[in-house]
């Protein structure tokens, strides 16, 4: 028999969650940028990759956690006809390029990536349509895809054109190695 | 690529690969670059693998429940899931079910004591009665072909300001029970789910981030609001001020539990 514990108050170190964070898979989350008041709830998550979908730079403080922790960040935001374009003409509002969706996706299929948390400004549009286009992958319904990608647009509510742009990404167009995938992608 | 303004089912490709033809864009080499026989023989039976898979799944989206979501790693919240659900309940390899609910048969026995009242909004009631039960039946016969272990709560949703004692101290020994199968990760995978997904389950989950996360309330109440769209009131002061006792074994404990 094993010991017996008993709680009868919440962990003394109160940790505070980033902005519009949740869990989406095994290992795989969604937030807005992090600050340094983020610090200890991500020490538990311990991340191995950051996907970074916003058009410019995150904080000097972020990118100095990122380093000091090993964190691998990738600027897929920034992305333009397959390369890396810093200092590009990207807007802001734009909605996200085929090919950040595709590098986003690519490495969130490879399961040496893992734990890795998708994020941008607010974590609202530009995760919301990485995670949607995930979905889409999973072969879930479009109803649900929708709903879930709402939830966390916050009172203003979600935009049409990132609605259209899951519903027409071409989840053919994503490469799988079943070997390199992690296991509820697969299923 | 497409066009703005069109896109494609991806249809075409697989009638394409019906009649035996190369996919546009699937084989494509940089321009240039070579290579073997045998290599490449092995990219078009993966990538066909890949595409025969991907067509299967095609054919019937999977449809999770309302308000759908990870909690954490191998807990799942969600509405009252539904027959379209099912399958995707499936592939998740449920062990557990905690629903939280009403008690319905202390409402069927009100409602038989009303028996000589107005008899169209009886007729309603029952018409009500009936699909809600029909779907209720349907889930608990489904459950019986799995080999999940299904635990159904009482827990009365809120209606405040008019809130009862008695109520309130049987949802709160509902959440007890629910917190502690929560401890035990030999239950998981687990879903817990309640009607709508919104308020019994965002209590359930608010206590366990405070309980066993430690993550501070504001974090908890966003998370919250997400789920229940702009309505709660008394859901979160339970949150805030419930402190119950819970018990569990070490060497079942969770990994997110913090101490």
């Amino acid at each position: 028999m094993s010991e017996e514990v008993t709680i009868n108050h919440p962990p003394k170190l109160r940790i505070i969650p980033p902005l519009n964070f949740c869990p989406v898979e095994h290992q795989l989350y969604r937030s807005g940028q992090p600050t340094i008041i983020n610090q200890s709830f991500l020490k538990d998550l311990n991340l191995k990759t950051i996907i970074w979908l916003a058009t410019e730079e995150p904080q000097e403080e972020f990118l100095d956690y990122c380093s000091i922790n090993n964190i691998n960040l990738e600027f897929v935001g920034m992305m333009d006809d397959y390369n890396y374009n810093y200092g590009s003409n990207i807007n802001p509002w734009d909605t996200l390029s085929d090919s950040t969706i595709q590098k986003s996706l690519e490495i969130i299929s490879n399961k040496e990536n893992y734990p890795i948390l998708v994020c941008c400004g607010m974590g609202r549009h530009r995760t919301g349509t990485i995670i949607g286009c995930l979905r889409r992958l999973q072969n879930w319904n479009l109803a649900s895809v929708s709903e879930e990608y709402r939830r966390f647009t916050g009172a203003k509510g979600g935009r049409i054109q990132v609605e259209l742009l899951i519903e027409s990404f071409d989840i053919n167009s994503i490469e799988i190695d079943p070997n390199m995938t992690p296991d509820w992608l697969l299923k | 690529m497409i066009n703005p303004g069109e896109f494609s089912t991806g249809d075409e490709d697989i009638l394409d690969q019906r009649n035996g033809h190369t996919l546009p864009g699937t084989f494509q080499l940089e321009d240039g670059c070579i290579e073997t026989s045998e290599a490449s023989e092995s990219r078009i039976i993966q990538s066909e693998a890949n595409h025969l898979k991907r067509n299967l799944k095609q054919s019937s989206p999977l449809v999770p429940p309302l308000n759908f979501a990870l909690v954490e790693d191998r807990i799942y919240r969600s509405g009252f899931p539904i027959p379209t659900n099912y399958p995707f309940l499936e592939q998740l390899g449920l062990k557990t079910i905690i629903y939280l609910g009403d008690d319905d048969k202390v409402k069927d026995k009100s409602k038989d004591k009303k028996k000589d009242k107005d008899k169209e909004e009886k007729k309603e009631k029952k018409k009500e009665k009936d699909s809600k039960g029909d779907i209720i039946s349907k889930y608990k016969a489904w459950v019986e072909t799995t080999d999940i272990k299904f635990h159904h709560l009482i827990f009365e949703s809120s209606q405040e300001p008019f809130i009862n004692e008695e109520t309130q101290d049987k949802a709160k020994a509902s959440l007890k029970i629910a917190l502690e199968l929560m401890l035990d990760r030999n239950n998981f995978p687990m879903l817990i789910h309640s009607n709508k997904g919104k308020h019994r389950i965002g209590v359930l989950v608010g206590l366990m981030r405070k309980l066993f996360q430690g993550w501070c309330l504001s974090g908890i109440f966003e998370e919250y609001e997400k789920f229940a769209l702009g309505k709660s009131e008394y859901d979160l002061e339970i949150i805030e001020l419930w402190q119950p006792e819970l018990t569990f074994r070490k060497d079942s404990k969770p990994e997110f539990l913090r101490t």
